[in-house]
């Protein structure tokens, strides 16, 4: 094959690429942070982060519980970062993964400041807030009781100020929804922030 | 003159006791075996002592990063992280000293196109591969600009997850960890396939890291250097030349050089050798003039 060829070759499969795939370039550039769908704690916004992350997979090998997940090239740029599934492993805040983190990505803040989502209670489906039984599951889990999570007339109510995004009270939630969210869930609303530095 | 000869015949015999291309084996293999190993003692023994592979790799609290992959980070966020500058540190003097040595010596890609170049070499019977398909070695160049600019544009890097040294190791954890494979792990297929073709075809000219590597390492000290006057023209050096460079021609002292150490092996009469900062001494004269000099 001559240099010629070859290089046209490429360039067209590029093109071809570029052209055909612009719907699938909208969804390669999508961030995988959604509802119960977080980024380890001290996490940058996800403005930057797949910018910074540079994939190392450090913090999926320290994480003690297994709560970190790799992501694949099935999420585009996104291929290789961190993902926490809180329903599946939530996080226990040990912060292991922040200290290794060799980039930036994650920075260094305590338990209590760690904001990686805020809980929402559906009080549409929690079982407390429609009546039908006294559960109290998701404020016996929280690693703050009485702070992040509290009673109000025996249904739970989440205090933005102490809610770290954990998820602990999402995975022990026992109402699963059809669409596989619970009663409680983790809405990542600190990842959408502006990068303020 | 003559003492300067005579230091040529004492240098290689000192130096030839073991091959390169055997020490090199060893050091790959090392290097191989701690990334293989590395994902099962984090998983089953929970030890973190290390973690990581060749993007950042943590030796308790030494760290290194990669730095094609710590230049992306920097370029695209526009922000300078100090860790990340100093883990980044100690490779690029490295390349700076020594050249290309990270993916001669301890890339995974190069150990597994090493292992296949034995098996081929096993299954063939011919020493030497025709190359195929030979891409200008300046494209290399191009192939480092090209994904920065683009990296810059997408405002996304893009070598960080389609790294092949990369992706030895996060193939690897991913399968100690969550048993399955990444996706994106094909191009590692892709670059075993293009093995067939030419060798080291994507180190060559497509490798990014490579190309950052080769362009610190333009002035390195340790070089391959031809003594002329040893030199019978065989042509052995360019057909065993992993690069497809041309050790008689000097290529050896190019940027595109790796530092391998395959031409010094099998140069029949001694002529090329490793030299230290061969910039002390200038090119050496062709015997030619060397006999109107006296």
């Amino acid at each position: 094959m001559k240099r010629r060829s070859l290089l046209t070759a490429l360039l067209s499969c590029a093109s071809l690429f570029t052209i055909y795939s612009n719907r699938a370039q909208a969804k390669a550039l999508e961030s995988p942070v959604a509802t119960n769908r977080l980024r380890p704690p001290g996490s940058v916004p996800e403005e930057i982060f797949p910018a910074k992350c540079i994939r190392c997979g450090r913090c999926v090998e320290v994480c003690p519980y297994r709560s970190i997940r790799m992501l694949d090239i099935r999420n585009g740029v996104h291929a290789g970062t961190p993902l926490i599934e809180v329903e599946h492993v939530p996080c226990y805040l040990c912060m292991k993964c922040v200290d290794v983190c060799p980039t930036g990505s994650l920075t260094r803040v305590s338990q209590e400041d760690t904001r990686m989502g805020l809980a929402l209670v559906d009080k549409f489906s929690c079982a407390a807030w429609i009546g039908t039984t006294l559960c109290r599951t998701c404020y016996d889990k929280c690693p703050f009781p009485e702070k992040a999570i509290k009673l109000d007339q025996l249904k739970p109510v989440v205090e933005t100020d102490h809610c770290t995004g954990c998820g602990l009270c999402t995975n022990a939630c026992p109402v699963t929804l059809e669409s596989g969210r619970k009663a409680i869930n983790i809405e990542p609303i600190y990842s959408r922030d502006k990068v303020t530095l | 003159m003559s003492q300067d000869r005579g230091d040529h015949e004492v240098q290689p015999s000192l130096t030839r006791r073991i091959p390169y291309s055997t020490m090199r084996l060893v050091v790959l293999f090392g290097a191989f075996l701690i990334i293989l190993v590395n994902p099962f003692i984090n998983y089953f023994l929970h030890n973190n002592f290390l973690q990581g592979w060749y993007q950042s790799i943590g030796i308790g609290s030494l760290w290194f990063v990669s730095p094609l992959e710590g230049l992306e980070s920097l370029l695209i966020t526009k922000a300078v992280y100090m860790p990340s500058i100093i883990g980044m540190l100690i490779p690029l003097t490295i390349a700076f000293l020594l050249g290309r040595v990270f993916c001669s010596w301890i890339c995974p890609v190069t150990f597994i196109l090493e292992l296949f170049d034995r098996f081929r070499k096993f299954i063939t019977k011919k020493k030497y591969l025709h190359n195929k398909l030979v891409v200008a070695k300046r494209v290399l160049w191009f192939t480092l600009i090209a994904e920065l600019v683009l990296s810059m544009v997408i405002g996304a890097p893009l070598f960080v997850f389609l790294s092949p040294p990369g992706l030895v190791g996060r193939e690897i954890m991913m399968l100690v960890f969550f048993r399955t494979l990444a996706l994106e792990g094909v191009l590692l297929l892709l670059i075993i396939v293009l093995e067939l073709v030419t060798r080291r075809f994507f180190c060559r000219s497509f490798c990014p890291l490579g190309a950052l590597l080769a362009w610190v390492g333009q002035k390195r000290k340790l070089r391959v250097v031809l003594i002329a006057e040893n030199c019978i023209h065989c042509d052995i050096c360019t057909k065993t030349c992993p690069m497809g460079l041309i050790p008689e021609i000097d290529e050896g002292c190019s940027a595109y050089c790796w530092n391998c150490g395959g031409c010094v092996d099998n140069c029949p009469t001694e002529a090329l050798e490793f030299r230290w900062s061969p910039s002390r001494y200038p090119r050496v004269t062709p015997p030619s003039q060397i006999v109107t000099n006296q």
